[in-house]
């Protein structure tokens, strides 16, 4: 019973109550407007988009490298403590610190990258960075890799060392190469570890706020607009708590699908 | 019995040592708007033996704060400090207490008007606390250099900044263009010099009229001698370049003129000039951003808190309050030799003020502003013509609207 009391007050009442203001105008008479806007809002589509887009091309990169990391590090007979330590350094920054630090870095002209870059006589006057229409997604991207892919390399690096010591021998006596034994001992061995990894970082992804808010707030123009940061503007610039809610309600059903999709991708039951 | 009379002790010292029953909580901008305000409440309640907890809050969740508790009437705040473009919002359906008395003829008369519901005319809700307008800072030393007068128009600052952005090997102007208040603040002196606006009187969009378009195009224009990037600009981005000396001039608030004086920040110390803004078509027109401090509906101490608000906004105590670094919203201590002769950009600030001209009075303001914002950050991102961007933003901000009633 308190368990239900605690399930209750902790996530279904927040749910009933955010439907409730989804579904109701400002006279407080159920309407469906709120989601009825979200087909004609150019700026919501732009936003899940770039959301959709973001967390895809993130999602790839930082598991690509947080599993390469991950097999590179457990195969070093030395210094694996080392590297670990090192490597979490980023994920254990709080994300508002390192996107300060990242936005002064991505500083056009007194930035340390375009610094170091001129040091190295390359011409950075157009290099803007965050500033720029076309580069500013992959810049906001670039930041999450970084502070992120740790998080992948972490999991991954916990289930590769749960991995038994005896089918990787036997693979190897019968004359696997390095290959054959990750695609088809290592690899299926991993999968439950590789979904979960991909599904916790896919929802945190999907979330993306406090890094674009502090390094672009959406811009230039929309180019990196995201859900969560024009669900936050509606809810508490905006004042519009309704068309916020149902905006939530599109983010949550799109996120279990994307998770289902995930599921299914790596063949895990 | 040891045990009783000690308990017993024990409880009339902590009821000697108890808080003054009278309270109040007052919500402050975490900046310097709020630390002189925050001091005077400290002040306040030595003075009146009234507890004072003062609650800072970064700019972009204090207007969520206030909105919140102001609907839901919880009476977390006695006192707010609030921006003047959320001051129709946070006055709607009677948010916000109404002054017992009228305040005194001492303040700037474009600082009153915003404090008014309707705006100019009606019942007083607030009185201003900061007063800040913008300014146009420009490198006196370069200007005299290449032997340029003040600049007048915009114009003017456009042949500028290709004389000294060609002679100097710097950047002749710098303005911000991220999306929302950002681009909007710089690009509403434009647009008003050239006899344009976001808003009829009427509250129509028409800012696809000619005027507006040339504005765009105009600020587009100024945008060529910014550092690339500008598009992704805010307020700190261009007061580093001005302090750094690689931007001769720019649109920026009161709050920067300390800093542009201040040798361990900046390397223009004495070679930054402040004008009041400049006209084109139309005499030039600042945008007001007053600090306004108000009474919530919903407080519990409200006689306490309007006693603060009269008292933290008299002469004297605003005297303190320009000393601690904000503009004052009082003519007389604009016109103190005091504060003159320690505050070089007073004359300037003043001249602003009194032609400053607030943002529409809507209280959808802010997602006008936001919408506005991100079309004229396009056009200057170069993705987007400056007459589709216009022709779209009144496009939207008209459906903003017709949501709206």
């Amino acid at each position: 019973m308190p368990a239900l009391l605690v399930l209750f007050a902790l996530s279904l009442y927040p749910l009933i109550f955010a439907a409730r203001v989804s579904l109701t105008n400002s006279a407080g008479t159920f309407t469906l407007a709120n989601f009825a806007r979200l087909f004609q809002d150019r700026v919501f589509a732009v936003a899940a988009a770039q959301t959709l887009i973001f967390t895809a091309v993130a999602l790839t990169i930082e598991f690509a490298l947080g599993l390469g990391l991950a097999l590179l590090i457990e195969s070093l007979a030395r210094g694996r403590v080392l590297f670990r330590a090192g490597l979490l350094v980023p994920m254990l920054l709080p994300p508002v610190v390192a996107a300060v630090a990242w936005r002064l870095i991505y500083n056009p002209q007194f930035g340390l990258l375009n610094g170091t870059l001129r040091q190295f006589g390359v011409n950075t006057s157009q290099l803007t960075w965050t500033s720029g229409e076309s580069s500013a997604l992959i810049s906001v991207i670039l930041v999450d890799i970084w502070e992120w892919t740790p998080f992948l390399f972490l999991l991954l690096s916990a289930g590769l060392q749960a991995i038994p010591l005896e089918p990787l021998e036997a693979a190897r006596i019968d004359g696997a190469g390095p290959w054959q034994v990750f695609r088809d001992v290592i690899l299926p061995l991993l999968k439950p570890t590789i979904l979960l990894a991909l599904l916790l970082r896919a929802m945190d992804l999907v979330r993306i706020f406090d890094q674009i808010f502090i390094l672009t707030q959406g811009g230039p123009g929309t180019a990196t607009e995201t859900a969560s940061l024009y669900i936050y503007r509606t809810a508490f610039r905006f004042s519009n708590f309704g068309y916020a809610a149902a905006m939530s309600f599109v983010l949550l059903a799109a996120t279990m699908l994307f998770s289902r999709g995930l599921a299914r991708l790596v063949r895990v039951r | 019995m040891f045990r009783l009379a000690s308990l017993l002790i024990v409880t009339v010292l902590v009821g000697c040592n108890r808080a003054p029953d009278k309270a109040l909580t007052i919500a402050v901008n975490a900046g310097v708007e709020g630390t002189a305000l925050k001091a005077a409440a400290k002040e306040w309640g030595e003075a009146h033996g009234t507890r004072v907890e003062v609650v800072e809050l970064p700019y972009a969740n204090l207007f969520e704060k206030e909105q919140l508790d102001l609907t839901s009437r919880t009476g977390a705040y006695d006192v707010i400090m609030l921006d003047d473009p959320w001051f129709p919002r946070l006055v709607e359906g009677g948010n916000l207490a109404p002054l017992p008395h009228n305040p005194d003829e001492g303040f700037v008369p474009s600082c009153l008007a915003v404090c008014r519901n309707p705006f100019g005319s009606g019942t007083y809700f607030a009185l201003p606390y900061v007063g800040n307008s913008q300014l146009f800072f420009y490198r006196q030393d370069l200007f005299a250099k290449y032997n340029l007068a003040p600049p007048k128009t915009w114009h003017e600052v456009l042949s500028a900044a290709k004389i000294i952005g060609t002679q100097e090997k710097m950047f002749g102007y710098v303005m911000r263009a991220a999306p929302g208040n950002a681009v909007v603040a710089d690009f509403m002196p434009l647009l008003w010099a050239f006899g344009g606006d976001v808003l009829d009187t009427s509250g129509k969009p028409v800012c696809d009229s000619p005027a507006a378009i040339e504005a765009l195009r105009f600020m587009v224009e100024l945008g060529k001698y910014s550092p690339p990037g500008y598009a992704g600009f805010n307020a700190d981005e261009v007061s580093a370049h001005l302090l750094q000396s690689t931007a001769a001039m720019s649109i920026n608030w009161p709050a920067w003129i300390a800093a542009m004086d201040d040798p361990s920040k900046s390397k223009v110390v004495g070679k930054i000039g402040f004008l009041p803004m400049l006209g084109e078509r139309s005499p030039g027109v600042g945008e007001l951003g007053t600090w306004l401090v108000a009474v919530p509906a919903g407080s519990k101490h409200q006689s306490d808190a309007f006693a603060f608000l009269y008292w933290a906004t008299d002469a004297p105590q605003m005297q303190q309050a320009a000393l601690r670094g904000n503009p004052p919203t009082r003519r007389s201590l604009f016109e103190s030799p005091e504060l003159t002769a320690r505050f070089r950009a007073f004359p300037a600030q003043l001249a602003s003020l009194e032609s400053a001209r607030p943002r529409p009075r809507t209280p959808l303001w802010n997602e006008i502003e936001n919408t506005f914002g991100i079309y004229l950050s396009k056009a200057n991102a170069g993705t987007m013509d400056p007459a589709e961007a216009m022709h779209n933003a009144a496009r939207e901000i008209s459906q903003i609207l017709q949501r709206g009633q």
